[in-house]
Formats: C-alpha cells, structure tokens, sequence
C-alpha cells in the first residue's frame, strides 16, 4: 500500500504531479524541474520530505547506543546540535545515512524513506546484544518534515518565529514556535544552499505552517519544491542519495564519507573499514562533468581507453550547469582530478572529466 | 498548453504525430507527450539515410529525470531531421506541431498511414 504525506491534497490543490518513491506517493514537480531547481538556488523553495523517516533513541544509555552503531562518536555532539553520519553492518557496509540530532536527554535520527522500520529494529537488537540501556522508537507517522532550503530561507521563516534565526548555527537544532506551532528546528539541509528543516507533531497542523511559510516568502516569490529538484539539487552539491550509493553494500571509505569517521571511538563496522583503509583498493564516490553532450544515468558504464574503471550511481543533467553530470564508483588509478573518462549512455561513450566535489561551486547563484 | 490537437495531423497511440507531403512524412511528438515529459532537455537524432521501421526506436527524448524513446509511426528512411533540437532541445516544449518537429521520413509503404489515428480518435484517447 503507498503512502501518502498529510500534505497530499494541499499539493495536488497547488498543482503538484506525483512519483512513487520507496513507498510514498510524493509531488515530483510542480512547475518544472528546472524552474523549481533555480528557485532554491536563487531565493526559496519549500519542501515536504514526509517520506524521510523519524526515530527516536531515548533512554539513559542513549547517547552510548549511537556511538556504538554509527561512525559518529555521539559524546562530541552537544545539546541542540545535529550530526551527518552512517549506520554500518559489521562488514563496513552502509545500512543507511542519516542526520541525528540531541534533543535534551533524546536524540532524533532521520534515517531515508522507508528504511524506517530496518533502522529501529537494527539499533533495538544491538542495544540488546550489547546490553545498552537504551530503545528506538519509530515515530515516522507522527510527523511532517518541511524542508525549507535557499539564500531567502532565513528571511522566510524569521517572518513567523520571535527566535532571531541567525542565533540557530549550521547543524544546530532546537525546539520552537513556527508560525504559533511548537516544532523542532534544524539548520541542515540536502541542497547545499542556506536552509533549515522542521520537525512538525502532529501531522495535522503540518498543512498551516505550509501555507503560512508559502505566505511568509511570497515577497520573494517562493515556490513549492518537488522531489525531482530535490535530486538535481543534491547531485549538484555531490550528496548521497542512499538508495543509489549504497546500493549493493558499499562502505564510508567508499563513498568518500571518511570526513564523518570518528576513529578515536568503537563502532560496529570499525575492523572492517580499518582493513579496507589499510588495503586502499577499493573504488571511491567520484564526480564528473560532461564535456561532450548527453545525460549519464544511474547504472552507466565508466570507461578509460575502452577499458570498464567504474559505474555511474547517479546522473541528470545539471541545471546550473546545463550539462550531464554524474556521480559513480571509479577504481582508485582513473580518478585524478582533471583525468578524462568515459561514460557509455545508450553504447556511446560521453567523454566526462573528474571534478572535485561540489561539481556546482557554492553560492553560484551569486555569480550567475 | 498541455493538451492540443490538431486536425490536419496523423497519430498514434504511443503519441506521436506525423503529417503526410509528398511521400515525406514529418515526425514529432504530440502537445499531450510534451506536457507529460516536461523540460525536455536532450534530443538524440537518427542518422539521416537509416531506415527505420514501424514501432521501432526513432529516436530519444530525455527530460531532466526520464528517458523517452519515440517510435516511428512508419516505415521508411530517414530524410532529414530536426539538428536545431541538438542545441535547443527546449524547442519541442513550446512548439511540439512546428519549430519542435523531430524527423523527415521518406516512406515505402503509403498502406501504413491510413492505419494512423485521425484527431478525433487521438483526442478520445488522451
């Protein structure tokens, strides 16, 4: 049975065309992809992210249980402050990526759409074996998540709370009164431009702070965002969309994520990374920009002198840019920055040159 | 926008349109598929001089999130096609029955087209 957001007749009222996406039926667009897409680069776009899951972890061993199932030693993030990070098999392998935030004496975490129920049930069985104090909770249905994401975001939302925004750092969360609705805040998001994300309980006062947001940035002629701009959004600033990237079990080492690793402390997956790291062979996340026209795909072959070095994850055409751009696993010999490869749409090889991520520079918007 | 159809065309029913002159059939797809592929923003032609068959990929179509094959509504060789598309693709979303236009087929057997939708049933089925 697909799920629907609570916001699923207000979308479709404002015009929104829906996708099935792991097991929710979402807006993809609503306008256009293209035109959604500069909207969040150029002034403000809002989002509804329902299908992402919410978990909570509570109990007096909470913070102990995180340590131990992501690569996150969870003792450095304070109250009110929120954390990217991996929850790995014992093998090094992704089981999802998630955001966790400190909440008082719980922590939320926001694992992908439908992995909802593998994550509690992962995080339950190792506080068991473990003999931690500590339970998940899966409270996905219980809440709306807005994303609202842009260089006019701040200036939307401080319209509808008394909090002075700019006093909520990057990465920092909190509770608060939106638009006279307690929610939680967080200052993240999944564009790469300014943005902040809200935890709305319950559901049914999502759709109010929806159209009073929409209200508040009106002057800067906001628009609602669909999950299509949302991947060319995030493919365009080099982040994980997990059901592409670690799709059949690849590790943080991989998927270029060491930056999140915490080494001083124990996880669940550590022996198995320290042996990868060690070894050094393994393909990496590698980001290219096409310099000949077409449009990589997920699943495209990636060639060096005819020879197969690595497959695309993720592909699209880049708004910004208006070429194909793609993310994908590249042996460690072909990846040099500037190197030149390959990439096979439809048996034609596009030539495509490695970039350091992000493949689109911050604030390009400014520039362009 | 989103739902035009014009009288003096051809269709089918995977939603191209073609107009019959002189044994030159010209190819494109229809205001309807337009609206529903979005920005299309990637056009790749056949060769001129291919032969193509009835049914068969003519050529593709992508938007920012999907891949589109097209069809060839009949059979014949490839004339002439649309090289302004490579560089506008854009083109085939404002103006999907002229300037949007995709491919020139010189065709073989005239037997096919009658067996193409007129407006009327091409209007029932959207």
């Amino acid at each position: 049975m697909v799920k629907r957001s609570p916001l699923y007749s207000l979308q479709k009222k404002l015009g929104a065309r829906f996708t099935e996406f792991a097991g929710f039926e979402m807006p993809i667009q609503y306008t256009s992809i293209k035109d959604e897409h500069l909207t969040v680069r150029r002034t403000v776009g809002l989002f509804d992210v329902s299908h992402m899951s919410n978990v909570w972890i509570a109990g007096k061993d909470a913070e102990k249980l995180l340590s131990l199932t992501t690569v996150e030693d969870a003792s450095r993030i304070g109250d009110c402050k929120s954390q990217y990070t991996a929850i790995l098999r014992e093998d090094g392998t992704v089981i999802d990526d998630t955001i966790f935030m400190h909440l008082g004496d719980k922590y939320m975490i926001i694992p992908n759409a439908g992995m909802d129920e593998i994550v509690t049930k992962w995080l339950n069985e190792k506080a068991e074996e473990y003999n931690i104090s500590a339970t998940a909770e899966n409270v996905s249905k219980d809440y709306v998540i807005l994303a609202i994401q842009g260089p006019k975001s701040r200036d939307t939302l401080q319209k509808l709370t008394k909090i002075d925004l700019r006093t909520v750092g990057f990465f920092g969360c909190q509770y608060i009164d939106i638009a006279g609705i307690n929610c939680i805040i967080s200052h993240t998001g999944y564009t790469g431009e300014l943005g902040f994300e809200l935890q709305i309980t319950p559901t049914k006062l999502a759709e109010g702070v929806f159209k009073k947001i929409l209200e508040a940035g009106d002057e800067f002629k906001i628009k609602p965002i669909g999950l299509g701009a949302r991947d060319t959004l995030r493919l365009e600033k080099s982040f994980i969309l997990a059901g592409n990237e670690f799709k059949g079990g690849r590790t943080p080492l991989e998927a270029t994520m060491s930056w999140t690793i915490n080494w001083d402390h124990d996880f669940i997956g550590k022996d198995s990374l320290l042996k990868q790291k060690e070894k050094g062979d393994y393909e990496r996340l590698t980001n290219l920009i096409c310099i000949e026209k077409g449009i990589p795909r997920h699943n495209c072959e990636i060639k060096k002198d005819g020879k197969k070095v690595g497959v695309v994850t993720s592909g699209t055409l880049s708004p910004c840019l208006n070429v194909g751009i793609a993310m994908g696993y590249v042996h460690p010999d072909f990846r040099e920055k500037e190197s030149i490869l390959e990439i096979i749409v439809r048996d034609r090889p596009i030539k495509a040159k490695v970039v350091k991520p992000p493949i689109v520079p911050k604030d390009w918007a400014q520039h362009n | 926008m989103g739902d035009e159809v014009r009288s003096n065309l051809k269709y089918t029913d995977t939603h191209e349109w073609l107009k019959l002159e002189d044994k030159i059939a010209k190819v494109g797809i229809t205001d309807h598929a337009q609206s529903e592929l979005t920005d299309i923003v990637f056009v790749e032609l056949p060769e001129i001089g291919k032969e193509v068959k009835k049914g068969e990929e003519l050529c593709v179509v992508e938007s920012v999130k999907s891949v589109s094959e097209i069809y060839s509504p009949v059979s014949g060789k490839v004339a002439n096609v649309n090289k302004k598309l490579e560089d506008a693709p854009e083109t085939i979303n404002e103006s999907p029955y002229d300037e949007g236009w995709l491919v020139e087929i010189e065709i073989g057997d005239e037997s096919e087209y009658k067996t193409l939708l007129d407006a009327d049933a091409y209007k029932r089925m959207i």
